[in-house]
């Protein structure tokens, strides 16, 4: 006797096939609830609308552009002309440099941030010691332990280059001079206008958010599973998403979260609370005469600062974009790998966390699996390939020569 | 006769400003507060009405408050159907479950007839926040309470 796989026969196997397919193909679906996916709406669209910066003349201007994107990697503006910003904000680690604190012309404190999206935040370093990009761009250029620059070395550098001299011409109306007091507040301005066209790419959480926006059941389920339950314990669970909020996946503003603050060989870092002290005694803050919005709309912020007793050890929240590229993690470069910052927050010393503090702040008590998933979800906020150099940008017509 | 021109030419620039101005002075200026004054609050005859406005001037409903974002408040005080003659002394707010409140001082502004305005709130996180006002009336300090959920 043969058997034989008869029409009917081969009928009800498709359909206990296709019977069974539905709920795998639609598990995204039934994963997120309708809240949660709301939630996870506003950690989009990506990227972000572009943003002027109204306190920076030079923004979107293409001579600054070219200008800033020339000086950012320009090493003759440091006093041994051997750093330049890009040493340690290297683009092809997310412009960081893979070392837990920077070097500069002598060894730093705190873990150089990246760069990308720099032009969607609010206050700039680890403490929000500055709160515009220009200022953040100045300080490391004059910073005597950093690149330990001055305005007759930058000048000597403006003027011995056709195209840096036209650019900052034509993106300042006046030839580079040593003696005008705004020279090296435009140089920065220049370097920030660079810095803002800095956007990472987008990445498997955009995609699955699109996904899941458009309930296109396929394409939320070609996403990894742990991708997807690691999510749902970041908003869940985890409430990490109570400060790593929105597009960029960070609120912008400061948190103690008990990573130490002490400083070898002795001292401490107090973060958010000598960075208010350095804000508002910086000549650079949009308080002062360098911030080009006539409105002063752009100063709220720091206009309406209330530093607090509680500032003391709060560091800014960081974004999650790009982690992958951007290890170590934390102010200070303490914690090596993201499975180390999965498990600080698994087993958070809440001794160590400020009396005055955040209170939800708790140990996850996470399982292995459920670290895994976390990590999964936390490398899906990186570009889905490496990150390629910065495009150059272009020359303006009027300066069109040859670089050296 | 050119001085004339003149003054007739900025009267009539400024005339739809002024004209602007009254209106919308007198519609925040409605007591008793209606729906478009925003949240009402009442103690005893105190009635308090405040509505977040985003940057651009732009009025939203509480549930619209932008998470770590700047607003400014608008506040109108009324006793029955005349403007409150109480003044809004502070707003700060908090949130409960957390143990903290803002980052971020706000200042406020009396623009006349009961109302005020105060710039510089900002919810830095999601969540319950609790918004106090706090209101002198006469000898009185009378404390106002509203919670927002912030997503």
């Amino acid at each position: 006797m043969t058997f034989k796989f008869d029409k009917f026969l081969i009928r009800p196997l498709v359909c206990i096939l296709v019977l069974t397919s539905v709920p795998s193909a639609q598990a995204g679906e039934a994963e997120f609830s309708a809240d949660e996916i709301a939630r996870i709406a506003s950690h989009g669209p990506w990227p972000m609308p572009a943003k002027t910066d109204t306190g920076n003349r030079v923004s979107g201007n293409p001579a600054a552009i070219r200008l800033g994107y020339h000086l950012f990697f320009e090493p003759r503006l440091a006093a041994n002309r051997r750093i330049a910003c890009a040493t340690c904000h290297q683009p092809g680690r997310g412009f960081q440099d893979g070392l837990a604190t920077a070097r500069g012309l002598r060894p730093g404190k705190r873990n150089t941030p990246g760069l990308f999206n720099v032009g969607q935040h609010r206050w700039f370093g680890w403490d929000g010691g500055h709160d515009n990009l220009w200022s953040a761009s100045l300080r490391p250029i004059l910073d005597p332990a950093e690149m330990g620059g001055d305005a007759r070395r930058t000048v000597r550098l403006l003027r011995s280059q056709t195209e840096l001299d036209c650019h900052y011409r034509q993106a300042f109306g006046k030839a580079p001079d040593a003696r005008d007091e705004e020279l090296l507040v435009n140089v920065a301005k220049a370097i920030a206008a660079w810095q803002e066209t800095l956007v990472s790419p987008s990445t498997h959480f955009d995609a699955l958010r699109e996904a899941l926006l458009r309930g296109d059941d396929d394409a939320v389920a070609s996403h990894a599973p742990a991708l997807r339950r690691g999510l749902r314990l970041f908003l869940g669970r985890g409430q990490c998403a109570t400060c790593h909020a929105g597009p960029l996946f960070s609120n912008g503003e400061f948190g103690d979260i008990g990573v130490p603050f002490f400083v070898k060989p002795e001292g401490v870092d107090p973060g958010r609370q000598g960075g208010i002290k350095r804000l508002l005694a910086n000549p650079y803050n949009l308080l002062g005469r360098h911030n080009d919005d006539a409105t002063g709309d752009n100063a709220t912020a720091t206009r309406h600062l209330k530093p607090e007793h509680r500032n003391f050890g709060e560091f800014k929240v960081p974004s999650l974009r790009n982690l992958k590229y951007t290890a170590p993690y934390m102010h200070n470069g303490s914690l090596a790998t993201l499975r180390d910052v999965v498990r600080h927050y698994s087993e958070i010393d809440e001794d160590r966390l400020h009396s005055d503090g955040e209170r939800i702040l708790k140990p996850l008590r996470l399982s292995e699996a459920e670290s895994t998933d976390l990590i999964a979800f936390l490398e899906s906020l990186s570009a889905r390939e490496a990150l390629l150099a910065p495009v150059v940008p272009p020359a303006v017509a009027a300066c069109d020569v040859p670089l050296r | 006769m050119k001085s004339r021109r003149w003054r007739h030419g900025v009267w009539r620039g400024l005339m739809p400003l002024l004209l602007l101005g009254a209106s919308s002075a007198s519609a925040l200026a409605a007591c008793p507060p209606n729906e478009a004054d925003g949240k009402l609050l009442t103690s005893g005859p105190l009635q308090l009405a405040w509505r977040p406005v985003l940057q651009g001037n732009t009025p939203v409903a509480p549930t619209a408050i932008p998470m770590a974002g700047h607003f400014a408040l608008t506040v109108q005080l009324c006793e029955g159907s005349s403007a409150s003659k109480a003044v809004l002394k502070k707003v700060d707010a908090t949130m409960p479950e957390h143990r903290h409140g803002m980052n971020y001082q706000p200042r406020i502004g009396a623009l006349g007839d009961g109302r005020f305005r105060v710039e510089g709130l900002m919810f830095h996180m999601s969540g319950r926040w609790r918004i106090e006002f706090e209101v002198r009336s006469g000898e009185d300090v009378l404390r106002l309470t509203n919670d927002v959920q912030i997503r």
